[in-house]
């Protein structure tokens, strides 16, 4: 059973293997109904473009309160915050304000502050309550995708689902003993695929600018923005992570592109491996 | 994790050359399966409607979306919900999904039915769209074998969201009256 759906901005394929012939259809659909609805709660509470999420009250509130959140916002923000550490700030979602100012993201009222803290500022309070020494502008679009991966992950299995996939726009899991074969796409022609082995009970994330410029603009900004500076980065290169989790996968390739270092320590904390395809 | 790689990943230096992708097909469910994943326990029958231009105008400018909507597709129940398929084309995509709409005239589910990418002019051009239209089922054997687990492509679903948009543009100006 292989079913897609809009979510996270990008199309999300969840696919799994067919287990016992009788009502494997129906248990298959209700397992990635699951695996749907888990990344659904992601987008609900992580979503920068959403008002309302607990991520928009992080970024109005959390310099004047103390903010009580979701336990999966929590997670993804202790793990936000342990990437930031390791990587020596070169991960950091607090890079949101500038993506505003590019007009990559959009400025939400009541929002005009100028100076804004980073990821250091947030202080995490165990269980799952959050505050911050500055007005923050996080953005957690580079981890979040990953996390939700995980958690469609953890519904299938749940439901009984043994072996599958689960891929939101690039950000891919495979579980259970099946392994499958990747690629990945080249940056300089993004229309060739290049082979990258097979993997089994794992995942892989990739950051290349090839969709962010486009031919007839190519003065677009990039969505990757070095916290260290602030400057936006551009490169021809794509760099693709693999790692045990998806979020992690997800976060590293911006520690991957911002040091270029296939070798950071931080692969190596993470069981994680860098890849990258030279345009 | 287990990671067998490709060994030409070793060679430092060498290029790494990839497989064109011309058209890559992927096929997730039937105009069926989506009606039971959307609705699983209502009978639809297909109400084919016919879209006046004035409606495609204003289908057209709230949504950007500009080859005309097709009103074969649609299917209605008798607690007036309905059950339509329509698809969007992008510059790199074509995208064949259903959408349901609750008796009350909310989004009740969207499902994607079929995805098709291609890098070259052939996506906009009216022909070689058409080869897909309606082989869903009937035909998965003439579209290319899918080419899975791709990393890198952050596709953006905005195109979609545009093409839902002008089917409840639609539902508005001429299925919400026939609800109830």
């Amino acid at each position: 059973m292989i079913r897609c759906k809009p979510l996270l901005g990008t199309y999300v394929e969840i696919s799994t293997n067919d287990i016992s012939p009788q009502n494997s259809e129906s248990i298959a659909n209700y397992a990635i109904d699951r695996a749907f609805d888990a990344i659904e709660l992601v987008q609900k509470l992580m979503g920068f473009h959403n008002p309302d999420s607990e991520l928009s009250k992080i970024n109005q509130r959390s310099h004047l309160d103390i903010l009580e959140v979701h336990e999966w916002t929590f997670k993804v923000l202790s793990a936000a915050k342990e990437i930031h550490t390791l990587s020596a700030g070169l991960f950091d979602c607090g890079v949101g304000a500038k993506l505003v100012g590019a007009g990559l993201l959009p400025q939400h009222e009541g929002v005009s502050v100028t100076q804004y803290g980073g990821l250091s500022d947030l202080v995490l309070i165990e269980p799952n309550k959050v505050t911050s020494h500055k007005p923050i502008q996080l953005d957690l679009g580079g981890i979040a995708k990953g996390f939700a991966v995980d958690k469609a992950v953890e519904a299938l299995k749940v439901n009984g689902i043994k072996s599958g996939s689960v891929n939101a726009g690039g950000d891919l899991r495979v579980f259970g003993e099946s392994p499958k074969e990747i690629q990945v796409r080249s940056p300089s022609h993004p229309n060739t695929l290049i082979p990258l082995g097979s993997l089994e009970e794992g995942s892989i994330a990739s950051t290349g600018l090839y969709y962010s410029k486009s031919q007839d603009d190519m003065n677009t900004l990039s969505y990757i923005v070095n916290p260290l500076n602030m400057e936006h980065i551009h490169f021809n290169d794509s760099y693709s992570v693999l790692a045990p989790e998806c979020m992690y996968a997800d976060a590293l390739t911006k520690v991957f592109a911002i040091s270029q270092d296939d070798s950071h320590p931080c692969f190596k904390h993470f069981s994680a491996q860098a890849i990258r395809i030279t345009a | 994790m287990n990671w067998k790689p490709n060994p030409l990943l070793a060679l430092a230096g060498v290029a790494l050359v990839g497989a064109p992708i011309y058209a890559h097909a992927k096929i997730f469910v039937s105009a069926e399966q989506a009606q039971k994943l959307i609705f699983p326990n209502k009978q639809f029958t297909k109400t084919p409607l016919l879209i006046t231009e004035d409606v495609q105008d204003k289908m057209q400018s709230a949504s950007s979306v500009s080859h005309p909507f097709k009103g074969d597709r649609v299917w209605r129940a008798s607690d007036g919900s309905y059950f339509i398929v329509d698809e969007v084309v992008g510059k790199h995509e074509m995208i064949t999904y259903a959408v349901g709409i609750s008796p009350i005239g909310a989004v009740q589910g969207i499902e994607i039915m079929e995805y098709v990418e291609s890098y070259g002019y052939e996506v906009a051009d009216e022909s070689w769209r058409k080869q897909f239209v309606g082989k869903t089922v009937e035909d998965p054997i003439k579209l290319k074998k899918d080419i899975e687990n791709i990393s890198g492509a952050t596709l953006s679903s905005k195109h979609l969201t545009d093409g839902v948009k002008r089917i409840m543009v639609m539902y508005d100006l001429t299925l919400k009256s026939k609800a109830k």
